[in-house]
């Protein structure tokens, strides 16, 4: 009981951070934001559940510039084959199965895969994700599994272990 | 004074040159969405064109606001908005493959 409220002081600092952030030294912005605050930290905890994941600071900061790099490349390519005047299109669908556990992990996978350059992720079911892709010529699998990679040393989950759910 | 005032119209210009990079993606991404064949290739141009021009207009604002709040504030908006338009572009493509839309192919 003691870890869950720790838990849920935790989220409402979080949220609160978030609030003031964004309102900034208002104080009568708080009227919505004490009540936004407690709903969002309740509805966290109900919808994702404190997890074992330890996330590892240097995993973030070899994530962020591993991110920003795909997104810039992600955003050059998607320009180059919308204002080319040749058709530059092979799209496709891939299926891929990942190492990742179930959870935020395989959540900001699917996520992160649309910003990749050239692939989007379609559908998430257990831990296959069906990858629709621009350009099939693109190193699709070495990119997902970069990705893949930099998402396990963020939650620190070990690459080896394969999850059969 | 002045040297201090230059440094700012540094800013402030290579600003607008960020804000203004940032645009051409937001155009090239509806070009994108206006010319490509299919649902998915749409939602490709869509989420990540808008997502880097979203990036280069808010670092753009952050060097022309010449504030930290500011720039915290900018930064946030541009993750949220990553998190809301990443999850969409989930969420449409998911709906689309479930009511079995083929993927456009050459």
């Amino acid at each position: 009981m003691i870890n869950f409220s720790r838990r849920f002081f935790l989220r409402i600092f979080f949220f609160s951070s978030v609030w003031f952030t964004l309102t900034g030294v208002d104080i009568t912005s708080w009227v919505v934001g004490v009540p936004a605050v407690l709903i969002a930290s309740g509805l966290s905890l109900m919808l994702a559940p404190p997890s074992q994941y330890q996330v590892s600071l240097a995993g973030v900061f070899r994530f962020i510039p591993f991110f920003l790099r795909q997104s810039l490349h992600g955003g050059i390519d998607v320009m180059r084959r919308a204002l080319s005047s040749r058709q530059l299109l092979d799209p496709g669908l891939v299926s891929y199965t990942t190492f990742l556990s179930e959870g935020s992990a395989r959540i900001l996978f699917a996520n992160t895969i649309s910003l990749l350059p050239g692939t989007l992720s379609a559908e998430l079911h257990g831990n296959s994700v069906t990858i629709h892709t621009l350009d099939r010529g693109l190193p699709i699998w070495a990119n997902i599994q970069g990705l893949e990679y930099h998402i396990a040393a963020l939650m620190r989950i070990s690459p080896g272990k394969r999850n059969s759910s | 004074m002045v040297p201090e005032k230059k440094n700012m119209d540094i800013l402030y210009h290579s600003g607008t040159v960020l804000i203004l990079l940032g645009l051409s993606f937001f155009l090239s991404g509806t070009v994108g969405l206006i010319r490509f064949p299919d649902i998915y290739t749409r939602l490709h141009a869509l989420t990540k064109a808008d997502n880097v021009g979203l990036g280069f207009v808010v670092s753009g604002l952050a060097l022309q606001s010449g504030s930290w709040a500011v720039t915290a504030k900018l930064l946030l908006i541009w993750l949220l908005v990553l998190i809301a338009s990443s999850a969409s572009c989930h969420l449409i493509a998911r709906s689309a493959m479930q009511k079995n839309i083929q993927p456009w192919t050459r």
